[in-house]
């Protein structure tokens, strides 16, 4: 049931999902995975959709050079754990939702636990070793992933349901060479809300996923296209899911 | 022939959005590469490996369908075809 403060605060929503959508939201469990330039607008339209339980994990603290794009973290923020500065705005813009602010860094001890619980894996990294990591819990658990990127003007977006579409290693099997990369705030702001746009999509279970599509986004030319991609029968990840893959070891 | 090199991302910026190349019926996918390259060292060092391959996380379609790794060395080009190159961003 909805309260009175929920029916208000989602007035406008529910006029478009009801409040059986509503109440799809409210009882969601999702994990965003960084709370960086990606991380910050998905947290935000997330936590003011009325997504009931949101847990946002990073291990760093506000620096002065993440406030071009970081928008959950202020000047005065700047020394902080960006989790607990994430969590006083997320709590402040909607107290009627739960956020799980997790001071961690991403890696394979952490991970497991953080995201076994969940209903959407938003993956707001900065690197894909960690988001290699992801794609392999999400293809463990059968838990949906939400994947954004982002350089400079330029930006990706695919949505993967483990088991049905192609994951992010069909997609990406090899990493791009790790670099300090050059970016302006609009870029992750714009992928952000695109990834946020999905999982609440998927929540609902309303419209078409971009699942075995990458959606690409050039803000030099203000172009979005979106490119086919497919499983890969050998991927190293999700091959198993599957009775038509091969299984990696059976190659070898 | 006429091949159709379409680009993404950064690889837009260096050699424009779209391409066209001619080439010899057959010609192989990092040929075509090659001849671009030719033509821009920036988009050879951004483009291809130390040791002249195609670097490993640059994807690669012909005309929307995407080439798998172990097929990129030998995959060949036809008239018409359009080759999309495209490096996966990393930052978040």
């Amino acid at each position: 049931m909805l309260t009175r403060s929920e029916q208000d605060r989602y007035h406008r929503q529910i006029l478009l999902i009801g409040e059986e959508g509503q109440e799809k939201l409210k009882s969601a469990r999702v994990v965003i995975a960084g709370a960086g330039g990606l991380g910050c607008p998905v947290a935000t339209y997330l936590a003011v959709a009325g997504v009931g339980h949101i847990r946002i994990i990073d291990h760093d603290t506000v620096d002065r050079s993440n406030l071009n794009r970081q928008i959950l973290f202020w000047d005065k923020d700047i020394g902080l754990a960006k989790t607990w500065s994430a969590g006083e705005k997320l709590k402040s813009i909607n107290p009627d939702i739960e956020i799980d602010a997790v001071q961690a860094t991403i890696d394979d001890k952490t991970a497991p636990g953080l995201v076994r619980d969940v209903d959407a894996i938003v993956d707001a990294m900065d690197n894909y070793p960690a988001r290699y990591l992801l794609n392999h819990l999400a293809c463990t658990f059968g838990i949906p992933l939400f994947h954004g990127a982002i350089r400079g003007f330029d930006g990706q977006v695919t949505s993967i349901i483990p088991g049905k579409t192609a994951c992010l290693a069909c997609i990406f099997p090899e990493a791009p060479p790790i670099e300090i990369f050059p970016v302006i705030g609009v870029t992750p702001g714009l992928i952000g809300m695109i990834q946020a746009n999905e999982v609440i999509k998927y929540l609902l279970g309303t419209g078409e996923l971009l699942t075995n599509r990458l959606l690409i986004w050039d803000g030099l030319r203000s172009s979005i296209e979106t490119i086919q991609v497919e499983r890969d029968p050998y991927c190293r990840e999700c091959s198993h899911l599957y009775n038509d893959g091969v299984m990696r070891e059976k190659l070898k | 022939m006429n091949v159709r090199v379409k680009a993404f991302a950064r690889f837009r910026e260096i050699i424009g959005s779209e391409n066209t190349l001619q080439l010899n019926e057959g010609t192989p996918v990092i040929d075509a590469l090659k001849t671009l390259s030719a033509g821009s060292l920036d988009f050879r060092d951004a483009c291809f490996d130390k040791e002249g391959n195609v670097a490993s996380h640059v994807v690669l379609m012909i005309n929307g369908k995407r080439i798998s790794s172990k097929d990129r060395e030998k995959v060949v080009l036809h008239d018409g075809d359009e080759l999309a190159v495209f490096p996966p961003v990393a930052g978040g």
